[in-house]
This record gives C-alpha cells, sequence and structure tokens, in this order.
C-alpha cells in the first residue's frame, strides 16, 4: 500500500476541492432557501423551509453536486495527468523500471476519490445548511424556531448517510473513469483533451444515472 | 533451447547476453518482427539500424516484456521471457535501465527524484546512501547544480543526460537507448556519444543497445551493428564490415540515398 502517494491525493481531491465545495454549497443553500421561501409563502408554510433544504441537500443536491464538482475539478486533472505520463512514455517508463503503474498511479487517486467525496459531501452538506440557514435568518427574517423545528424532525440519521453512501459510488466513478480515460490516451496533445474532456463527461453522466438507480433501490427510510 | 549466455556471438567473440529466436510479432494485419534472430553480446555496444517502421523500438520492447511475441523466443541471460509471468517479467526488468527517445521524465519530480527514484522503489537504502549514488552519477554526467530543477526547465540533452543517469543508478546488468541523439545538435550529439562510449568503458559488464539513425555515430561508438529490414536483421558485423560493405540495401542506408532497393 502507497500510504505516501494515498494521502497525496487525498490532499489534491479533497483539501484542495474545499474552497469550490464551500463556495457553491453555500449559494446552493442560499438560492434553494430563497426559491422555496416564495413557494412556501403563498401558503403560509414558511416553517417548512429549513427541513425541505436541508433534506434535498443531505439526500440529493449533496451527494450529486460535490460528485460533479469533484469530476470537474478533480478528476479532469487526473485524466489529463496520467494521460500526459502514458503519452510522453512516463508510464512506459514505470513498467520499464519494473513499477506497477496500476499500483503507483491508479490505485491511489481511486482510493483517495472513494474516501474523499463523501467527506466533501458531508462539508457540502453542512455548509449548505449553513448557506440556507443565513439567508433565511438574514434577508427573509424567518425566526430561528421557525427555521429549525421541521429540520430537527425531518432530518435523520438515515438521509445523511444515504447520501454519503451515494458519494461512496460517485467517488469509484469518478476515480475509475479518470483513471481508465488517462490511462489509455492515445496521440499526443489532441489525446489528452479528449481523454480529459471524455473523463469529464463520462463521470456527470454516469453519476447522475447511476443516481437515478441508487435512489430508487435504496429504502425511502430506515 | 539453452540460455542466451551458452552462445557466442560471431560477430564480436562474446557471450550472448540476450538471444531473439524466430521472433515474429504482428500488430493487426502488419508484421513488425518476421522471424527476427539477433544475438546481443554481453559487454558490448550493439546498435541497431534501420528505416523508421521497420522494428527496431518493437523489438527492444520484446526485450523487456513490454510487448510479448506472437512465436518465438527471447533470452535474457538463462530467463526464457515468453511465458513468463508478469510479476517474473517485473523482476527481469530491473535488471535493465533504458534512456527513451525523449527521457520519459517524470514532470513532477526533480532531477535528483528522477534519478533516485529506482533506487527508492526497489532498495531499501538510507538517504545518505541514495544521495551519495545519485550525485556521483549527476555529476559523471556532467549536470552540476541541477539537482533541484524539474524537467521542464532542461534542455533536451540535459533531460537526455538525467535519463541516462536515472536507467544506470541501479547498475543495471543490460541498457537499452531509444534513439539517443534525436533532436540534438552536433556538439551535443558527440557529447551524448562520447558519454555512451565512456559509460561502456567504465563498466566492462554492461551490455548496451542502441537505436539509432546517427550513422556517424553508430561506426564510431559500435563493437556490433545489426540493420533490420522488412522485420529481420538484413545484415550484421562490425563497424569495419558496414563501412566496406558494397551490398546495395547497406550502401543505401549509410549514403542517405533514395536510389536502392528501400523504397520511401
Amino acid at each position: 500500500m502507497r500510504l505516501r502517494l494515498i494521502i497525496q491525493q487525498m490532499e489534491f481531491i479533497g483539501v484542495q476541492s474545499l474552497p469550490i465545495i464551500m463556495l457553491s454549497s453555500a449559494f446552493t443553500g442560499a438560492v434553494f432557501t430563497l426559491q422555496s421561501y416564495q413557494a412556501f409563502h403563498m401558503f403560509s408554510a414558511e416553517s417548512l423551509v429549513g427541513g425541505t433544504v436541508a433534506v434535498a441537500l443531505t439526500r440529493e443536491l449533496g451527494p450529486t453536486l460535490t460528485g460533479l464538482l469533484v469530476a470537474g475539478r478533480a478528476g479532469s486533472a487526473m485524466a489529463a495527468e496520467i494521460g500526459a505520463m502514458r503519452v510522453s512514455e512516463q508510464i512506459d517508463a514505470l513498467d520499464a523500471m519494473g513499477v506497477d503503474p496500476i499500483n503507483y498511479l491508479v490505485k491511489p487517486r481511486l482510493i483517495a476519490s472513494i474516501v474523499m467525496t463523501p467527506v466533501l459531501t458531508a462539508v457540502f452538506d453542512l455548509v449548505g445548511v449553513l448557506g440556507s440557514y443565513t439567508v433565511a435568518m438574514g434577508p427573509l427574517g424567518m425566526s430561528y424556531p421557525a427555521f429549525m423545528t421541521n429540520l430537527k424532525d425531518w432530518v435523520d440519521p438515515y438521509d445523511i448517510n444515504s447520501g454519503l453512501f451515494k458519494a461512496l459510488i460517485f467517488g469509484v466513478i469518478i476515480g475509475a473513469v479518470s483513471c481508465y480515460k488517462g490511462f489509455y490516451t492515445k496521440g499526443g496533445a489532441v489525446g489528452v483533451g479528449k481523454a480529459t474532456t471524455s473523463s469529464v463527461v463520462v463521470s456527470s453522466v454516469a453519476i447522475l444515472v447511476s443516481n437515478f438507480f441508487i435512489a430508487y433501490f435504496l429504502p425511502a427510510e430506515a | 533451447m539453452s540460455g542466451a549466455d551458452e552462445v557466442i556471438d560471431p560477430v564480436t567473440g562474446a557471450p550472448a547476453a540476450i538471444r531473439y529466436v524466430n521472433v515474429v510479432k504482428t500488430f493487426g494485419k502488419q508484421t513488425v518482427l518476421d522471424g527476427l534472430n539477433l544475438i546481443i553480446p554481453r559487454g558490448k555496444i550493439t546498435v541497431i539500424i534501420g528505416r523508421s517502421g521497420t522494428g527496431k523500438s518493437v523489438t527492444i520492447k520484446h526485450v523487456m516484456g513490454l510487448l510479448r511475441p506472437d512465436k518465438g523466443q527471447i533470452w535474457v541471460g538463462k530467463d526464457e521471457l515468453t511465458r513468463m509471468k508478469d510479476r517474473d517479467l517485473r523482476k527481469v526488468r530491473t535488471r535493465f535501465g533504458i534512456v527513451f527517445q525523449d527521457a520519459a521524465l517524470f514532470d513532477s519530480m526533480t532531477v535528483f527524484e528522477n534519478i533516485a527514484f529506482p533506487l527508492v522503489e526497489h532498495e531499501n537504502l538510507p538517504y545518505a546512501k541514495v544521495k551519495q549514488k545519485v550525485e556521483a552519477l549527476i555529476a559523471q554526467v556532467g549536470l552540476h547544480g541541477a539537482n533541484d530543477k524539474v524537467p521542464s526547465q532542461l534542455s533536451g540533452g540535459m533531460r537526455k543526460r538525467v535519463g541516462l543517469a536515472r536507467a544506470l543508478v541501479r547498475d543495471p546488468e543490460y541498457i537499452l537507448y531509444d534513439e539517443p541523439t534525436t533532436g540534438l545538435d552536433p556538439i551535443l550529439t558527440a557529447a551524448m556519444d562520447k558519454l555512451i562510449r565512456d559509460t561502456q568503458d567504465a563498466r566492462p559488464t554492461l551490455t548496451s543497445v542502441i537505436i539509432s539513425h546517427d550513422m556517424h555515430a553508430v561506426l564510431d561508438i559500435a563493437d556490433k551493428i545489426a540493420m533490420m529490414f522488412e522485420g529481420k536483421v538484413a545484415h550484421e558485423g562490425s563497424p569495419e564490415y558496414f563501412k566496406k560493405s558494397m551490398d546495395p540495401l547497406v550502401r543505401q542506408f549509410l549514403a542517405g540515398s533514395l536510389d536502392g532497393p528501400m523504397k520511401v
């Protein structure tokens, strides 16, 4: 097990993705709160906003948007880096030196992707709810109890765990697709560009499609 | 079939280090190696020449097990590679050093880290020992002060010298050069050729195989030359043999002429 390489990749996929994850999640929570408040306001049911936003974030938006963001930021970089190594014979050099390129390049990235996508999803959920809370308390002028009552009642650990389980599957998809596309790159700089684009497109579509099937087959409640 | 080292190379009189026996390799419908028979003598420099697309790179990729032949046998010392498992092939590869055409240095590592990489991967040496060995090689290939540079800061000639230092760092039995002077100016080409000859002279047991188009260097530094044509060795001999040969194939290649048996 190449622990140093795994930690390096966890830092790249996880720590370096934190700013974009936090920024995106804060504004996702904020805009969702704004829109749902306007809808619920028509029925004088503003107190449903907190719970609705939190359930949507933990079950769907958190894992899905995190998966798409990680695929775009880290997955593309992984495919480009491995693809550039392929076309410049660096992978052949590893092989020629008796170093298994799958062990050296692919496994650490795959493991890091599987571990860090759920961690980033947890951050997305938390910051998203904070973004929602900020908008609800500030511009929308909701009271603390109105926001929190349904949130506490509606969100249970199963919602969070099912979201994290999805994120784990998305981590497998991002790591596997990006490394595969990079590893089998052909045709110089053009090939690296194609592999990078293809890794993001395939990962994103696979995340959205698999999201439906996971949601369909996972029980709605524990 | 016996191991490579029980056979004597008729050109140099040295025992064989590597033997290709009736090796056939096809890619789709294209036959690249068509019954290749070749002996690489131990402790000598063998240069493989031939037009682009005649299977020279494919030939050296087979000897490291990076490609497997469709037919035939490849002997490295007492080991026959064609039926070896991947894990055993990796062990054989650790006996080789290879200098790639574009050096194939790792972009994310410094010169020092690139050269130290095979030692770090395969030998459990203390850092002081690694540093001593790597710095000695950096000095040997004339790259003083380049330890902390990354490959993007190096010229083509410097990159190739780093590639050579990396290939030598574990004292390999065999070293393979894939067009080591392609893309270099005449002065750097001469410097690289001298470095290759000096490297060989300093290590009498080292077996060197070079793929090259640079005919001046070939005639100067080779102990044996093998000329490939249509997937086979068409001619093999000493540099003197090639200088004196009146064979139209040899004359055309040496002269770089468009007229002759090799068609463009």
